[in-house]
């Protein structure tokens, strides 16, 4: 099988490919052992998110790909736990036999992308508009912290307030605070119907047609645009009983046509959702900056990141889950300086709107000129942070440097 | 008064002024409960602070003195979260009650913690917007308290928890410094600390204000009644329904007992003889919300539906929600007292579950009522007794509790929203292992290392539990006199 990863940012003392919680957790003390830092992974595909790893100590890696086992899938329950190595795509292959889903949609599924790799980074696709991002759809967590302790917090039910939701913070962690091994999710029915529809638009406009669709009764299931300077488009999907998708494509283009816009439906192109999806992640050797802002900003974030790469040889593309304001800019051509340059100034019209930006695949050298997080802010809340970090991995061996502020 | 209180109390008049410090014992003992009556502790000092500056000041002094604080919202919980410490200061948010920020086209909201959680529908139903966690109580319920809990509601099924509509709290740490977790924005750089702080029932910190996600209203909400010869036909419906892709806004379900005391209190219309009476609600777009209603109307029939009522128009919805509502306020009307549990249990098991609970009743020779939120399986089984008479409410508190365990042993949870509180911090270990409770521990030391901040609460310990944790024996507080169970 040829590797799809990226390349490994640490030369590893060991490569350890656990494929049950005891392995896991002895392949965590056996780093311990060797005084090495722990970098985990599953397919790799976002390795390079996340700051460059801190010098010092030898790595070990942790491979996650033989936790890759469905433990239990509740159809009644609508639950399901995964081991964290698990292809999504082959979840949801097996999920589909019983006519549900985790209904999370990120890029990079055909390159292999593990449902806990999807989880560590916090990645998601255009149906987290309607469905929430992976970190709502988690409801327990098992983990192996630095010293070896298991840690399992949540449960096996959907609603369940006992004790600390921990599984917040493994969520977006970038492998920084344990080595998750294990997860219950919560499942959805697989929709009976989809349709979409594209609505050409600048960005302002799409800016209005967005907040309008907001504010009306139809409930799209994922609500994205895709542009820059020169125009762009939305694609808007809605979903549910065969008997009902058509009326709300006709309440999504009743809003587009109060704004004079056309709607033209996709729904002979089977592959136009598949060809979104991937845009967010970018291709080799571009710079990927995701900004968040609200909803109602991404006109200013489009115009934000036009302005930022004027005067540079830098060319930009914008992918947004507009509903959600997550906006990926692809930054492509020019040298790493000049991808900086563009990531730095956007990210300041960004912050300037009340927004962030991080920088999410990039080439060598582009952190020369940027830090891949900015700001971390307010020197309490980065504290708080560093408290928690040193709580669950006191000696720093998840992955240092890969967080916010170099934790 | 011990010195350190003494201490504060001067020092804390200068700061809140006579009417935000209530020192005078019959004014603290106002706030010696929650909504769990049982336990009662008269709190050292009441601070009622107006604004973050003077939370930040209480939180600032109680450190200096090494004084234990508890934050408290309405006081509507129901695990004893906001009990009293009785050398600590209780800091009640009741009057911080301002509406921020309200940006109706990004729907959201920003509120302080005294705002009642209808209220913020309320603020916002101009735009044909609302907030979407509904408990019961959410006519008194704060905000704060709804953050502290990670309440949910009969609508959770579908829109999930406080947890998902919260964007960001400021927060009063316990050394006294403010933090904002999460921001306007979905993914703030960082540690999802929001995510933990949502939910750990006040052990983390003080929030003071709050950034909520609102929803459009739905297009259409339809609802329907039907009346079932038990509850576990009742539950076949449920699993028909939902194995049919269906997901409702709400499903709930009454047992005969409550479908009496809720019919008595609140005269919705319910069928007093019907064994079992379930709630089922769709919205959403027109004509999504038929299409699956048919469906549900047919399943309901298909699984032995002996009644089916389906709500005329929104006041008649509105009146079965009021019955349904009711339920725990009606039970005066079975009981003069009861003790309410809130375990969740996987679905499916729901027949085998209350058959069991039917048996351990009818061992305790007691009165189990049963009202819940049936498509997430979370139960709350009211056990019925008499205060009066001690031996029978002992009997009471021991199945009430052997009831949340059964739970967990279905492979459920102790709790799916009220709280673990003080009331079942010592069941916790058979839920969690002691690892699991310890490394949460280490989390909350990274906010609270000298856990001041509501101690005694969610975390089993030997002070609370006896030396080793487990099955529940009497609160030392307990025995020594210092507070009671009803």
């Amino acid at each position: 099988m040829t590797s799809t990863r990226s390349a490994s940012p640490v030369a590893a003392a060991a490569v350890h490919r656990p494929g049950d919680l005891a392995a896991a957790r002895d392949a965590v003390l056996a780093a311990r052992e060797a005084d090495a830092n722990i970098l985990v992974h599953g397919a790799g595909t976002k390795l390079g998110w996340g700051g460059r790893p801190a010098p010092g100590r030898n790595w070990h890696v942790v491979d996650t790909r033989g936790l890759n086992r469905l433990v239990r899938h509740d159809a009644g329950d609508m639950t399901a736990s995964v081991q964290a190595g698990m292809p999504l795509r082959e979840l949801q292959a097996q999920l589909a036999h019983a006519g549900q889903e985790l209904a999370a949609d990120p890029s990079r599924r055909a390159r292999g992308a593990t449902v806990g790799g999807v989880y560590a980074a916090g990645d998601g696709g255009p149906r987290r508009h309607h469905h929430g991002g992976v970190r709502d759809l988690v409801i327990g967590t098992t983990a192996v912290l630095a010293d070896g302790t298991v840690a399992r917090s949540g449960g096996d039910v959907i609603k369940n307030v006992a004790g600390y939701d921990l599984g917040k913070l493994w969520s977006g962690s970038l492998g920084t605070l344990g080595l998750v091994v294990e997860m219950t999710v919560r499942l959805h029915p697989l929709a009976e119907a989809a349709r979409a529809v594209r609505v050409p638009a600048a960005a302002d406009v799409a800016t209005a047609i967005v907040l309008d669709l907001l504010a009306s009764p139809a409930e799209p299931v994922a609500v994205e645009w895709s542009g820059g300077a020169g125009g762009g488009a939305l694609l808007v999907g809605v979903e549910g009983r065969a008997a009902a998708v058509d009326a709300q494509v006709a309440s999504v283009a009743a809003v587009a046509r109060r704004h004079a816009a056309t709607v033209e439906p996709v729904d002979g192109e089977p592959d136009v959702w598949d060809a979104w999806r991937e845009a967010h992640a970018g291709e080799p050797g571009a710079t990927v900056a995701r900004a968040a802002t609200r909803p109602g900003d991404l006109a200013a974030a489009a115009d934000a990141l036009d302005v930022a790469a004027d005067g540079t040889s830098v060319g930009t593309t914008l992918h947004s889950h507009a509903g959600l304001g997550l906006h990926d800019a692809v930054l492509r051509g020019g040298d790493a300086a000049e991808h900086a340059a563009v990531a730095a100034a956007w990210r300041e019209r960004i912050r300037a709107i009340g927004g962030s930006v991080v920088l999410r695949d990039r080439p060598a050298g582009v952190d020369e000129h940027v830090d891949p997080w900015g700001d971390p802010g307010s020197g309490r809340l980065l504290e708080l942070m560093r408290s928690v970090k040193s709580a669950l991995d006191p000696e720093r061996r998840f992955a240092p440097g890969r967080f916010v502020g170099g934790i | 008064m011990p010195m350190a209180i003494e201490d504060l109390r001067q020092e804390l008049t200068g700061l809140l002024g006579d009417r935000g410090l209530l020192t005078e014992w019959t004014q603290r003992r106002t706030y010696e409960s929650d909504g769990l009556t049982g336990y009662r502790i008269v709190p050292a000092l009441v601070a009622l602070p107006e604004d973050v500056q003077q939370v930040v000041g209480v939180v600032r002094a109680c450190a200096r003195h090494g004084v234990p604080l508890v934050p408290r919202g309405a006081g509507t919980g129901l695990s004893g979260g906001a009990l009293p410490h009785a050398d600590g200061v209780l800091i009640a948010l009741s009057r911080m009650r301002r509406i921020v920020e309200v940006d109706a086209a990004n729907q959201r909201i920003t509120v302080e913690p005294g705002v009642t959680n209808a209220q913020v529908s309320r603020a916002v139903a101009e735009h044909d917007l609302y907030y979407a966690p509904d408990p019961s109580s959410q006519v008194v319920c704060s905000i704060g308290g709804n953050v502290a809990e990670n309440s949910g509601g009969a609508h959770c099924l579908k829109y999930g928890f406080t947890t998902h509509h919260v964007l960001a709290c400021e927060v009063v740490l316990p050394d006294g410094e403010v933090v904002e977790l999460g921001g306007p924005t979905l993914d703030a750089p960082g540690y999802d600390l929001r995510g933990v702080f949502v939910g750990s029932e006040g052990t983390l910190g003080i929030v003071t204000k709050v950034s909520l996600r609102l929803l459009r209203r739905p297009d259409a909400v339809r609802t329907l009644v039907a009346d079932f010869p038990s509850p576990s036909a009742a539950g076949d419906a449920v699993s028909a329904n939902i194995a049919a892709g269906i997901v409702p806004a709400a499903v709930e379900m009454m047992d005969n007992l409550a479908i009496q005391a809720c019919e008595a209190d609140a005269h919705a219309g319910f069928t007093l003889d019907a064994g079992a009476a379930l709630i089922v609600e769709l919205d959403g777009p027109a004509a999504e919300c038929d299409a699956a209603f048919a469906d549900v109307t047919r399943l309901c029939n298909e699984n032995g539906a002996t009644s089916i009522r389906i709500a005329g128009d929104a006041s008649d919805r509105d009146l079965i929600w009021k019955g349904r509502k009711a339920a725990f306020a009606a039970m005066g009307r079975l009981s003069p007292d009861y003790f309410v549990q809130d375990g969740v249990i996987p679905r499916t098991r729901l027949g085998e579950c209350l058959a069991r609970i039917d048996e351990m009743a009818v061992e305790a020779g007691l009165r189990v009522a049963n009202v819940f939120h049936a498509g997430d399986g979370n139960l709350h089984p009211l056990v019925l007794y008499t205060a009066a008479d001690p031996e029978q409410a002992e009997r009471a508190e021991t199945l009430s509790r052997q009831i949340a365990e059964l739970c967990v042993s279905f492979g459920g949870s102790l709790s799916g929203e009220h709280g673990i509180g003080a009331d079942k911090a010592c069941s916790m270990p058979t839920m969690f292992t002691a690892d699991d409770l310890a490394v949460m521990d280490r989390v909350r030391a990274a906010f609270d290392p000298h856990g001041r901040c509501n101690p005694d609460k969610v975390f089993p310990t030997p002070r609370l539990c006896g030396e080793r944790p487990g099955p529940y024996r009497p609160h030392p507080l307990e025995s020594a006199g210092v507070i009671e169970r009803m």
